[in-house]
């Protein structure tokens, strides 16, 4: 048996990965949890899941696309919009639910010890299986309007998913444990996630932007992941090797960043949430 | 043999004298608008090194615990028992001091920690199991057991919302009296349901220390803490006022209680 010991400051260490390792079905239980607690509170279910997305679509398409006349190059706009709603419902859900995540579970935190950083990790993987059906809910759209994706899809979806949930770990590591400090994060954050998505090209393309304020907007994961998603579904897709390093740069930033602010942070939660 | 609790010049150190535990970024601005210097000027009072607003917790606590004994930790509220607790139990760090701990822990601070209201019995048996730090597999080896021991086989699949309080703190006990940890730390958490519960759970706590686990047991009951621990310790503002046989250190406590009481009759 290993031996543990409690000293005030312990030896330094960005993540334990062995022992999140250890506590992976602690991870998988609250997971198992947040998916159950919401499907059983909600009649609609599954249902509920698409919804959003696909309310959203309507909307965007009738006043942006169809009223405003917003460009959305070879593809109709509503897939267009789709395809970005998709991943950025992902993306301000999870950010907006795990950045709440060490406020919300107070009583476990004050009476437990488990490594906290499963709480925002689990409301990731949650969200994730929203994900899935909503990317298959596109995929069915997609073919039904003529857009099949192209084999670029089994590169850029597992890029995608890997590059927003390195951003919204981060974002949401460093947000929560901010939140424990500062209770008014959580009024700030639905304010801060609309800003975002005015920031990510979602409902209108990254070429309408100058080239210069493009690499600014790159800074964003979440550009790269719409703008790569798009080239799926295009007939001859054109990438752009500078945004996606910006981006790619961006997101282990932040992910460190999030992971050093929560480890310095985390071992007083106790004592003042 | 190493002791498998070792404890070495424990400190903890809290702040007092804010309303809130947890503040607001426009609270900060308002005071920093207020008395901009505030922040900056906090004096240093006292030969132990604090601020105005800090005390200790905890001060200067050594002992060590071996394999197989039950300890009792009393003391008056506030004294820095269930601080004590949170240390043992990571929850929150010293200020200074060490802890070594050569086992598996499992504590139980509060009873049906992270139980979900709107999940079942059944649900919540594996939840909360999972939380106090079981593996999937044995909590599946021992749930009919810990159905047995809560006896709610009728209300397995009943949302806990639904459960008489009495129900509740038998489930949430039962769980953890079926982890198998070797060191297994209860804060108070006896107070709750009847007698002839409280006397199973006791029963439990004891055949837990037979086979030869530690357990770490703070108490207001006396009486549970004479049966169950071979040894006390009474903590009385932070430090350790003595440590030794549960017969003299219960006597010990009931005087100092005795003299308080005194007081406030005169």
């Amino acid at each position: 048996m290993k031996e543990i010991i409690i000293r005030p400051k312990p030896k330094w260490q960005l993540v334990d990965l062995e022992e999140i390792w250890r506590y992976r079905e602690l991870l998988y239980i609250f997971t198992w949890r947040d998916i159950k607690i919401r499907y059983r509170q909600t009649l609609l279910g599954v249902i509920y899941v698409i919804f959003q997305p696909v309310v959203n679509m309507i909307i965007f398409t009738v006043f942006f696309g169809n009223l405003a006349k917003i460009p959305s190059g070879n593809l109709p706009y509503s897939l267009f919009v789709l395809i970005g709603l998709v991943f950025w419902n992902f993306f301000s859900g999870a950010l907006a639910r795990a950045s709440d995540s060490m406020v919300s579970n107070e009583s476990m935190i004050k009476k437990v010890y488990f490594p906290k950083i499963i709480l925002p990790f689990s409301v990731i993987v949650t969200f994730f299986f929203d994900l899935i059906i909503n990317f298959l809910l596109l995929i069915i759209f997609a073919v039904i309007l003529g857009y099949p994706p192209n084999f670029w899809i089994l590169v850029v979806l597992p890029f995608s998913v890997l590059i927003s949930g390195c951003t919204i770990a981060g974002a949401s590591l460093f947000l929560s444990s901010l939140n424990v400090k500062y209770r008014d994060v959580r009024n700030v954050l639905p304010f801060l996630i609309q800003i975002i998505l005015f920031l990510t090209p979602v409902i209108y393309p990254l070429s309408i932007v100058s080239g210069r304020n493009q690499h600014l907007m790159a800074l964003n994961p979440m550009t790269s992941v719409v703008e790569a998603m798009r080239m799926v579904f295009q007939k001859n897709p054109v990438f752009n090797p500078i945004l996606i390093c910006i981006s790619v740069f961006s997101a282990l930033l932040i992910l460190y960043f999030g992971l050093w602010y929560f480890q310095k942070t985390e071992r007083y939660f106790a004592d003042i949430v | 043999m190493k002791p498998i609790i070792e404890v070495k010049h424990l400190y903890k150190k809290y702040r007092i004298g804010r309303i809130l535990p947890y503040y607001t970024l426009s609270d900060i601005l308002a005071e920093l608008y207020k008395k901009p210097l505030n922040l900056f000027k906090r004096k240093k009072i006292g030969i132990d090194g604090l601020y105005e607003d800090e005390f200790w917790a905890l001060k200067d606590v050594s002992f060590n615990v071996c394999r197989g004994e039950a300890i009792g930790i009393i003391g008056k509220n506030g004294m820095g028992k269930s601080t004590l607790l949170k240390i043992l139990c990571r929850i929150t760090p010293p200020t200074k001091g060490e802890i070594r701990l050569r086992g598996k822990v499992a504590s139980l601070l509060e009873i049906g920690t992270g139980f979900q209201q709107e999940l079942t019995g059944r649900e919540n048996i594996y939840l909360n199991g999972a939380i106090l730090g079981m593996k999937q597999k044995e909590i599946k080896k021992k749930f009919d057991e810990i159905v047995d021991f809560a006896e709610i086989e009728k209300f397995l699949d009943t949302p806990v919302k639904h459960y008489s309080s009495g129900m509740y703190t038998r489930l949430a006990f039962a769980i953890a009296a079926h982890l198998d940890p070797e060191i297994l730390i209860v804060d108070e958490v006896l107070a709750v349901g009847d007698t002839s519960f409280q006397k199973k759970c006791l029963e439990k706590m004891e055949s837990t220390t037979r086979e030869g686990r530690t357990v770490i047991f703070v108490s207001h009951n006396m009486e549970a803490v004479s049966d169950l621990c071979s040894k006390a310790i009474l903590i009385r503002n932070g430090s350790i006022v003595v440590m030794g046989g549960t017969e003299k250190v219960v006597r010990l406590y009931k005087q100092e209680n005795l003299d308080t009481s005194a007081k406030i009759h005169l």
